[in-house]
């Protein structure tokens, strides 16, 4: 099965599993999934029938965010912890 | 009788071999600077852009993200390089007496791989393998961690995947006094245990994320207790730890403007050492994941690009090239944007994918904006290579040239052969540049998926095909 291909990850540097990318997101892949493996194996029909709607649309279409926008947010996110916690 | 007698030449080390009639029978491979000829300032692309660049808004208050909203991460002199449209940056003399360590890295021209291509092409490359970690990281690693220093900050905070950036910036915290903590995506961690400990020798704590020592790392593993991490979640965890430190604050190694910036000493070296040998490129090359590399070396020959140099850049970027017959779809966003959903491409039956799905790789998320500006204007381009060329392309110069790519460099290493054949085909002589951007000697696990097959293709069964196929029948076909 295809859970046990192996690549070499983009983001990470090193290899994984199609199994590791099918869960990159927690409950989702990662986004990357259908561009890394398009051309070892049909990636995008394996997804839609594997995936709900809803975690398609959360995963595969959403807009990226740029890199410092994803800084902000965990900026923020960071400081309300902070006072949560005082 | 002719016999063997070494000359110093000028600007070329270490010799030179000549015959008894003073004639050079061998032929020049390396060309160095001098630590004097070291550049003394990094380059900044914003003040030649030929357009302004659009600055992030804040998704809170709609307002351009201002130095405030970073500040809690970063010391304010990484934030005023940030922002900056001064075209050069004066490099600290101490960051300098750092990067002397490895710096000026050898040019080196690849006349061995130039003989097994049997193409009109001269090849040269920036080996920026030569530094501690064995690539380009530390250039701005060092730049980073003396900011903090002299900010007055005693700890930084990162993420790192596989380690390269983390390592880099574990030796860099360790030159200037500083602690480093890193969180490893927990995979990378279990899977690369050489940079660990690399990262541990230079002194820093390298802890496996998800963790528990932060509130984000804690959320995951209850969630989810065998989690395998992800970058996202490294990330998150180490803003947090150095948001809740007032000692602390977090550094990293792509994507952001000042990153870039201190990347472009590679640039600027290159530049030097053509000089000193009469030569010029007609094509700059660098793979690019967040683009720092890429941009270290293109962005100085951007700038003479902006001022009507005839030169080609091309960024390639790890991905799948979609040479597969039986698949049904390519996808990719509908528009340079990214806010349209994933669009078909082709269908089962068509030949080949369009172009769209080559020229993606740099409009999406995680590459650094001042590449993506560059696209749009057109002043470098982007390729997508597939692993299995990458790996053929790394292995063949590994047996012509000796030294072992990095994996992400075996891709501007592809990029070359592709250039290499168009200009055989073409009957053109070209000068090609690029950058080699780390070795590959702690990467050797993925030498070995290479050789021992596991990134070949899969062949999905067909009545496995034929489900998959039936799962799509009722999404539109372009």
């Amino acid at each position: 099965m295809p859970e046990q291909l192996e690549i070499r990850c983009p983001k990470l540097g090193n290899q994984v599993t199609f199994a590791y990318c099918l869960r990159e997101g927690g409950d989702i892949p990662c986004p990357r999934t259908i561009k890394c493996w398009h051309s070892y194996f049909p990636v995008e029909a394996y997804l839609r029938e594997k995936l709900a709607s809803d975690d398609w649309k959360r995963c595969f279409n959403q807009k990226p965010k740029e890199k410092i926008l994803t800084l902000v947010e965990l900026i923020e996110a960071a400081k309300k912890q902070k006072q949560t916690v005082k | 009788m002719a016999f063997l007698l070494c000359k110093r030449a000028m600007g070329f080390s270490p010799w030179f071999f000549f015959n008894w009639k003073g004639e050079n029978i061998m032929k020049q491979t390396k060309v160095f600077l001098n630590e004097s000829e070291m550049p003394r300032q990094w380059y900044n692309i914003v003040a030649d852009l030929p357009t302004p660049m659009s600055p992030p808004l804040h998704p809170g208050t709609g307002k351009p993200v201002g130095p405030d909203d970073l500040a809690p991460v970063f010391p304010m002199n990484l934030i005023e390089q940030e922002v900056s449209t001064e075209r050069w940056i004066d490099i600290p003399e101490p960051v300098l007496d750092k990067l002397c360590l490895w710096r000026p890295s050898p040019l080196y021209r690849a006349r061995n791989f130039e003989k097994l291509l049997d193409a009109p092409v001269k090849i040269y490359y920036k080996n920026e393998g030569v530094s501690p970690p064995g690539s380009h990281k530390p250039n701005t690693a060092v730049a980073q961690a003396y900011y903090n220093k002299v900010f007055g900050i005693k700890r930084l905070s990162t993420e790192t995947g596989a380690g390269q950036w983390g390592s880099a910036l574990s030796m860099a915290c360790q030159m200037f006094g500083l602690e480093c903590r890193v969180f490893m995506v927990k995979i990378s961690y279990e899977q690369k245990p050489y940079r660990r400990l690399m990262m541990m020798t230079w002194g820093a704590d390298c802890i496996p994320s998800p963790s528990n020592i932060t509130q984000a790392g804690r959320k995951i593993l209850e969630e989810y207790p065998d989690s395998p991490g992800s970058l996202g979640m490294a990330i998150s965890e180490a803003i947090e730890d150095a948001v809740g430190d007032k000692d602390a604050r977090y550094s990293l190694g792509s994507v952001l403007n000042h990153v870039l910036l201190h990347q472009t000493i590679i640039g600027l070296e290159a530049q030097k050492q053509l000089e000193k040998i009469g030569d010029y490129p007609d094509i700059v090359m660098g793979c690019a994941g967040g683009g720092s590399n890429f941009a270290g070396l293109c962005l100085p020959f951007a700038r003479d690009k902006i001022h009507g140099k005839q030169i080609s850049i091309v960024a390639t970027e790890p991905t799948s090239c979609p040479t597969m017959t039986r698949g049904p779809f390519a996808y990719d966003f509908g528009d340079t944007a990214m806010t349209t959903p994933l669009l078909p491409m082709y269908t089962l039956g068509h030949d080949f994918v369009p172009a769209p799905i080559h020229a993606g790789g740099l409009r999406y998320h995680g590459m650094a904006p001042i590449l993506s500006h560059l696209l749009k204007e057109k002043i470098i381009e982007a390729r997508a290579l597939d692993q299995i060329e990458t790996f053929t392309a790394g292995i063949n110069w590994a047996r012509t040239e000796g030294f072992i790519p990095a994996p992400e460099t075996n891709h501007a290493i592809a990029a070359v052969v592709q250039e290499a054949q168009k200009a055989k085909e073409e009957g053109k002589e070209k000068t090609i540049l690029f950058n080699w951007s780390g070795h590959g000697i702690v990467d050797l696990a993925a030498y070995d998926a290479f050789l021992s097959g596991k990134l070949k293709k899969y062949e999905l069964p067909e009545e496995e095909l034929q489900k998959a196929l039936e799962s799509i029948a009722g999404y539109p076909k372009p």
